[in-house]
């Protein structure tokens, strides 16, 4: 369903948020790279180690660790499986569907104000 | 002989040129104040008025050699109305393309076919000739003879350039977006609408009050282009689309301090 994870695109779509006053879910890189991976693996086990690999040029080891623990499993997102191995829930699935969403809205956002930008 | 409503179709025509030129040269003023990204448009948005304008200056003169009865002169700046006339579809398409893509070089080659429906509908339009004039009280019309000149003025000229406008005046409704620019966006796109459909049933009409009925409508058009720009203080307050003039206040008090004083 979804194809490769654009981490280029996951910024921008971050900052867009930031720059609307939202920093926590579609506006926390962190947040949009964890759910995305585990979109990626939806019915399978996702290894810590994978989504550390998005995640690495932002975060340190610790915090995407705590963000798994504080909001991923506090909300029931993900369930812990095993030891440093997630698998996404139900719910999971809605959060990763409203932030396909928020992406959409990001690409229309900016397409529209191109298109002013350019009437004269 | 005293055809007075020719004068009355001679004086809208000249209006119809007058305030289109102005409205191009007024538009090529505002360059300056354009962003970068824009000026193609704005470009393309200042020949498609010079067209219009020099579209109606020969129809003017047209209408007054209609009412002094010299057939000759007639034909002769109805052929000349004619080429500024088959080009205005040109830069609108440009524009249109323009504005929906950024790209320059695709909204060129795109306009580049326009220029050829232009050049086969002249080249129709001068090999078969045309019949006339039938000089009435309020207008002279000639009868286009080829068929298939007018079969290519409707599709290539006409119907795809309304079409496009439709598209993007949609593309501009489903979006939220503030009033003002809304205003901006939509109003001089329906104009263009209204000037351009309108000239189409100026040109093949066969009845003189169409003619001159949709005159009459291609000057509001143009009108409307006008206020789309340039809207008057009044309907900016009517609208609700005033940019409010405002000053940044710098407050040494929190929000919270003033609840407490209060």
């Amino acid at each position: 369903m979804s194809d490769d994870i654009d981490v280029n695109l996951e910024q921008k779509v971050a900052e867009f948020y930031q720059s609307l006053g939202i920093h926590q879910g579609p506006g926390d890189i962190q947040y949009r790279l964890i759910l995305r991976v585990l979109e990626k693996n939806e019915g399978k086990i996702t290894e810590f180690s994978e989504i550390r690999e998005y995640t690495d040029p932002f975060a340190d080891k610790g915090s995407i660790g705590s963000k798994m623990k504080t909001v991923f499993q506090l909300e029931g997102l993900v369930e812990k499986v095993k030891r440093g191995g997630y698998i996404i829930t139900d719910k999971g699935i809605t959060a990763a569907n409203f932030l396909k969403d928020t992406s959409t809205f990001y690409k229309k956002n900016k397409r529209i104000e191109e298109i002013i930008e350019r009437m004269p | 002989m005293m055809n007075t409503g020719l004068l009355l179709n001679a004086t809208i025509c000249f209006a119809i040129a007058i305030s289109s030129l102005s409205f191009a040269w007024v538009l090529a003023r505002s360059e300056d104040n354009q962003g970068r990204k824009s000026k193609p448009a704005l470009w393309s948005l200042v020949v498609l008025w010079s067209l219009v304008g020099l579209t109606y200056f020969p129809t003017t003169i047209r209408m007054v050699a209609a009412y002094f009865g010299n057939h000759e002169l007639d034909l002769l700046m109805y052929n000349l109305a004619a080429i500024p006339f088959s080009f205005v579809s040109v830069p609108l398409v440009f524009f249109i393309i323009y504005v929906i893509t950024g790209e320059k070089k695709i909204s060129a080659y795109t306009s580049m076919l326009f220029v050829i429906f232009g050049a086969a509908y002249l080249i129709l339009l001068y090999s078969n000739g045309v019949t006339g004039p039938n000089v009435t009280i309020f207008s002279s019309i000639f009868t286009i003879n080829s068929d298939f000149a007018i079969n290519i003025y409707m599709a290539g000229l006409f119907v795809i350039p309304t079409a496009m406008i439709i598209g993007l005046l949609f593309l501009i409704f489903i979006q939220r977006m503030p009033k003002r620019l809304r205003y901006r966006t939509a109003l001089p796109l329906v104009a263009i609408s209204f000037v351009f459909d309108f000239m189409l049933t100026d040109m093949i009409t066969l009845v003189d009050a169409m003619q001159l009925a949709a005159r009459i409508f291609v000057l509001i058009g143009t009108v409307q282009a006008f206020l789309a720009y340039f809207p008057p203080l009044t309907l900016q307050e009517k609208l609700g689309i005033k940019k409010y003039q405002y000053e940044l206040y710098e407050d040494e008090l929190d929000e919270e301090e003033v609840d407490i004083n209060v």
